[in-house]
């Protein structure tokens, strides 16, 4: 499990709450130092275009300064403060928390740039995990309950196939099929209708979802498979509820507690790992920009997503821990 | 039941993300781009679909109509030059009025014009506004008084009013030593450092568009701790941006899409075709291909690569079938693409919607001229006979058919063809292996021991050449493994490639690192120079290293000569001895770019070899009749 599995020692909701916030700085400030090690030992100069003319040696020279590109170190520090809000708590910067300008796109500062893309890639991600917990759900019931069965085979195979093909492939298969032989909406973003939208957002959506889909298929089939021999369940059953009803209400609760510790660190990678699923079906989230941000050395780009991206993985996993004590009491 | 808990969560939240997207209209026209525009700012572009978009949303002096690319009335309606053409003065129209209502004045021109000048923004282009009297010298000035101010501030001597007489001293520097007059609003007086046969070409270039300068100087703050203009670009927003061009940007969301609607003070609103356009950006090239063939766009701007061959061949065989008609079209002086949209629609294999263009462009590896490599290391190519042999060794047409196959026109030099008016055609040097082996021998290199490779007199063989190309896109490995073989073949040199990241790439070309590298040129205005200026000894782009006095003589020589006539042939005459003599790079071909647009549905696209298209002009066209009626249907209506 992540950093945020579960936490059994236990202490309440919120001295969990007050510690892991504690914690939240001092992760990012890593991540932060180990990706800008990284970022600033990528060859080559972001202010210059890879393909056709350069500017004149004076002019890359103002650029240079205008960016404090000529010092690490100053960067490194002016960067943080700017980033983390502190420069502006002292009062040296105007606003709080912000990522700098984009060293590739003069028009664009990066909060701007996350403030396009990061709605876009949280709903991405959010209907992919919807509908991965559907699918996984329903699959996983279906094969724990009549392990050995064929239709326990129809969905283990189904879920092979959604691990180990890349989205890529059953992205262009979708796009083949659905954009250009019925003409529906799956490429870009948005629509006319709220409709409209949610048609175009399932396409890339449920290409996301399917390795997600699968591994939580495998985990309620394993839960069912246990729960459905455990003693409290034989014991419900000689009560004589009806199967579906013990399945339902009592096995599948217990089944899903694995699928809930999954959830956190899984929305997580569908929301930063998206971005495959974006280029295909041309949808404007921070992956596109992050990939970009890396090939062109766009290196305040960079930093603001990994920024952005690890303060929301903490936080996700955080919120799954709290969720967690809410849905099984028993670690309340 | 807490169970459903997580799931009603995720949908409430993926319902308000959703529903907090904003929707748009259909626009008239549709535009799929590989890349975004990175600024909007003209003074700060470079890049080809930039300066697409700003030739629409700003309008220069003069315009360059795309048809032809002739000059034609902008923002002035008439201009005349002084006999030593290094005066110039514009008359500024009096209906020119910016989106806001304001008039254009000969004030936002100086504005802008000065803001290229200034260190402060580092526009890529300030090297064309030097050619205006004074324009280096103000960059230099500036600079010297920036720097005179910060070493102030870093000793904490600098107060408030030397931050005053710095702006005021700048202002002073431009007043009175740029060549740059405004006698009134109306009337715009330009000086030359020399004359410039092509001057009105360059006031057509959208980085020589004016700005407001009210809304952009809200954006513009100084840095009190080096005294340069800091300026921010959300003025180039739409809300913020006030353009005086056919349309104004209305949305533009980073990456997905930039919507451009009709500016409501155009002084010229006939010419303007589409009420909106939409751009999008859809950056992976299959996906671009897909939306295209679902009905999505009007127009592709950037085939991919990995469907150019078979799609144009396609397009070949659905031509042929109707090669009589088209023949017959052409022959009355008909358009193309009015000939080819009135033909049946496409059969099984065939297709109509794809086109290929000869580019304003031209591929070329470079030659390293310089005297040594890197660590004083021997260049082979540093004597010319040697950068002869090489260049005659190579079979250009075979390239163009076994590796390259978009069929370009094989280029010998580097000016296109036909893309600058009254300037002849130039022939370089053509495949003559034979010939190729005694200019190698001429400088001493021959296979002395039978060995199979060369050798100079002392028995020493020819050094292994180093042919670098970027990993970019496979072209150039194809290319540059083809003419490594030829090479092998034809000379008996040793030859290896070395592909790199084009940044890496880029790095070793300023460096000097290589033998033999992959370049390419795309012209910026209408002239020779924009080609030939490349081999100047002090021009930022020489990659080559190649520095011959004769050449800058050349070129200052036909800089000078006011007979236009006379002028181009004094360039083309220097680009014969460049190609024939001093061969500094390897012309290949010239680019061949490759539109998706369905000629019986728009209307509009130039053919011209400047390949400059006015999305202002474009068009969809009606329906051709009621059987095909299909035929214009909406294409944002198809997606939906």
């Amino acid at each position: 499990m992540s950093a945020g599995g579960t936490s059994t020692d236990g202490t309440s909701v919120g001295g969990l709450l007050a510690r892991r916030l504690l914690q939240l700085p001092l992760i990012v400030l890593a991540v932060y130092t180990v990706t800008f090690l990284l970022a600033w030992s990528i060859p080559g100069n972001p202010l210059e275009n890879p393909e056709g003319r350069r500017p004149p040696a004076e002019i890359a020279e103002a650029m240079q300064k205008q960016y404090k590109l000529d010092d690490p170190v100053a960067f490194y520090f002016d960067y943080l403060g700017k980033a983390s809000g502190v420069s502006w708590a002292l009062g040296k910067h105007p606003v709080p928390f912000d990522l700098g300008p984009s060293l590739k796109q003069p028009d664009w500062s990066v909060n701007e740039i996350l403030g396009t893309g990061l709605p876009v890639s949280i709903s991405l991600g959010l209907a992919a995990m919807l509908i991965a917990l559907s699918i996984g759900l329903v699959a996983g019931t279906i094969g724990g309950l009549r392990p050995g069965t064929t239709p326990d085979y129809l969905t283990q195979l189904l879920a092979i196939v959604g691990i180990s093909l890349p989205s890529f492939v059953i992205g262009s298969a979708i796009l083949m099929f659905f954009a250009v032989k019925l003409r529906a909406p799956a490429i870009g973003w948005g629509g006319e209708t709220v409709f409209e939208s949610l048609v175009r957002a399932s396409f890339p959506a449920f290409t996301l979802s399917l390795p997600f889909a699968a591994y939580i298929s495998r985990l309620v089939r394993f839960g069912m498979i246990e729960e459905m021999s455990s003693d409290y369940i034989r014991t419900a059953r000689a009560k004589g509820l009806p199967r579906w009803k013990v399945a339902l209400k009592h096995a599948l609760r217990n089944a899903f507690l694995p699928v809930l510790s999954y959830l956190g660190p899984a929305t997580a990678v569908a929301l930063t790992g998206s971005f495959v699923v974006e280029k295909v079906f041309a949808v404007p989230g921070v992956g596109q920009h992050f990939v970009d941000g890396v090939l062109g050395k766009d290196i305040t780009l960079v930093m603001g997503v990994v920024l952005v991206y690890s303060t929301l993985m903490v936080v996700l996993n955080l919120a799954v821990d709290v969720l967690y004590r809410f849905v099984d009491p028993r670690l309340g | 039941m807490r169970l459903l808990l997580p799931f009603l969560l995720l949908v409430a939240a993926l319902v308000a993300t959703i529903a907090l997207d904003r929707p748009l209209p259909p626009a008239d026209l549709v535009v799929i781009e590989r890349s975004d525009c990175y600024t909007l700012d003209p003074q700060r572009m470079s890049y080809q679909h930039e300066l697409r978009r700003a030739r629409v949303i700003y309008e220069t002096l003069v315009n360059l109509r795309a048809s032809d690319c002739t000059i034609v009335p902008g923002v002035a309606e008439r201009w005349e030059s002084s006999d030593d053409g290094r005066t110039w003065t514009f008359h500024l129209r009096d209906d020119a009025r910016w989106s806001n209502g304001d008039p254009v004045t000969s004030r936002d021109f100086a504005y802008a014009w000065r803001r290229a000048l200034l260190p402060d923004t580092a526009a890529d282009y300030s090297a064309l506004f030097f050619e205006i009297k004074g324009g280096r010298a103000f960059f230099e000035k500036r600079k010297a008084l920036l720097k005179a101010f910060a070493e102030k501030a870093k000793n904490g001597e600098a107060n408030s009013g030397d931050l005053e007489q710095l702006q005021r001293d700048t202002m002073l520097a431009f007043e009175e030593g740029v060549g740059i007059k405004t006698p009134d609003d109306r009337t715009l007086v330009v000086h030359l450092e020399t004359p410039l046969a092509y001057f009105l070409d360059i006031c057509a270039f959208p980085p020589f568009a004016p700005v407001h300068r009210d809304t952009v100087e809200r954006f513009v703050s100084i840095d009190p701790k080096t005294g340069g203009y800091v300026q921010r670009h959300g003025w180039t927003k739409p809300g913020e941006i006030v353009t005086n061009g056919a349309y104004t940007p209305t949305v533009w969301r980073y990456k997905r899409d930039m919507r451009l609607e009709r500016n409501p003070h155009y002084w010229n609103p006939d010419a303007v075709m589409a009420d909106s356009i939409e751009c999008r950006t859809i950056e992976n090239p299959n996906t671009g291909v897909l939306a295209f063939e679902s009905g999505a766009a009007d127009w592709l701007t950037d085939l991919g690569p990995e469907y150019k061959t078979e799609m144009l061949a396609e397009r070949r065989a659905y031509l042929e079938r109707f090669r009589a008609d088209v023949d017959a079209g052409l022959a009355r002086g008909a358009d193309l693409d009015d000939v080819v949209g009135a033909l049946p629609p496409p059969g099984e294999g065939e297709r109509r919607d794809v086109r290929g263009f000869n580019a304003f462009g031209t591929d070329f590896f470079s030659f390293n001229c310089r005297k040594t490599l890197p660590g004083e290391k021997f260049n082979p190519f540093h004597d010319a006979r040697v950068r002869r042999a090489f260049a005659l060794a190579v079979d250009k047409q075979q390239l163009i058919d076994r590796v390259t196959r978009l069929g370009e026109r094989v280029s010998s030099t580097l000016v296109p063809p036909g893309s600058i008016e009254g300037y002849p055609l130039v022939e370089g040097l053509g495949f003559d292996p034979a010939r190729a082996r005694e200019e190698l021998k001429a400088a001493g290199y021959e296979d002395r021991d039978g060995d199979g490779v060369v050798e100079n007199e002392r028995g020493e063989r020819f050094p292994t050449v180093d042919i670098l190309y970027s990993t970019a896109s496979p072209r150039y490995q194809n290319l540059a493994l083809a003419m490594r073989d030829m090479w092998k073949r034809e000379l008996r040199v040793a030859a290896e490639c070395r592909g790199k990241d084009s940044k890496l790439y880029k790095e070793d070309l300023k460096k000097g690192n290589f033998m033999i590298a992959r370049g390419g040129w795309y012209g910026d205005y209408g002239d020779p120079t924009t080609w030939l200026d490349l081999q100047r000894s002090d021009n930022g782009n020489n990659d080559r290293g190649y520095s011959n006095p004769k050449l800058d003589a050349m070129l200052n020589a036909a800089r000078v000569e006011t007979d236009a006539t006379k002028r181009l042939a004094l360039l083309a005459e220097c680009e014969l001895w460049l190609f024939n003599e001093e061969v500094p790079l390897l012309p290949i071909c010239n680019y061949v770019t490759v539109y998706m647009y369905d000629p019986s549905r728009l209307d509009g696209m130039s053919g011209h070899p400047r390949l400059e298209q006015d999305l202002s002009i474009l068009n969809r066209r009606a329906p051709a009749n009621a059987a095909e009626g299909a035929g214009a249907r909406n294409p944002s209506e198809g997606s939906r």
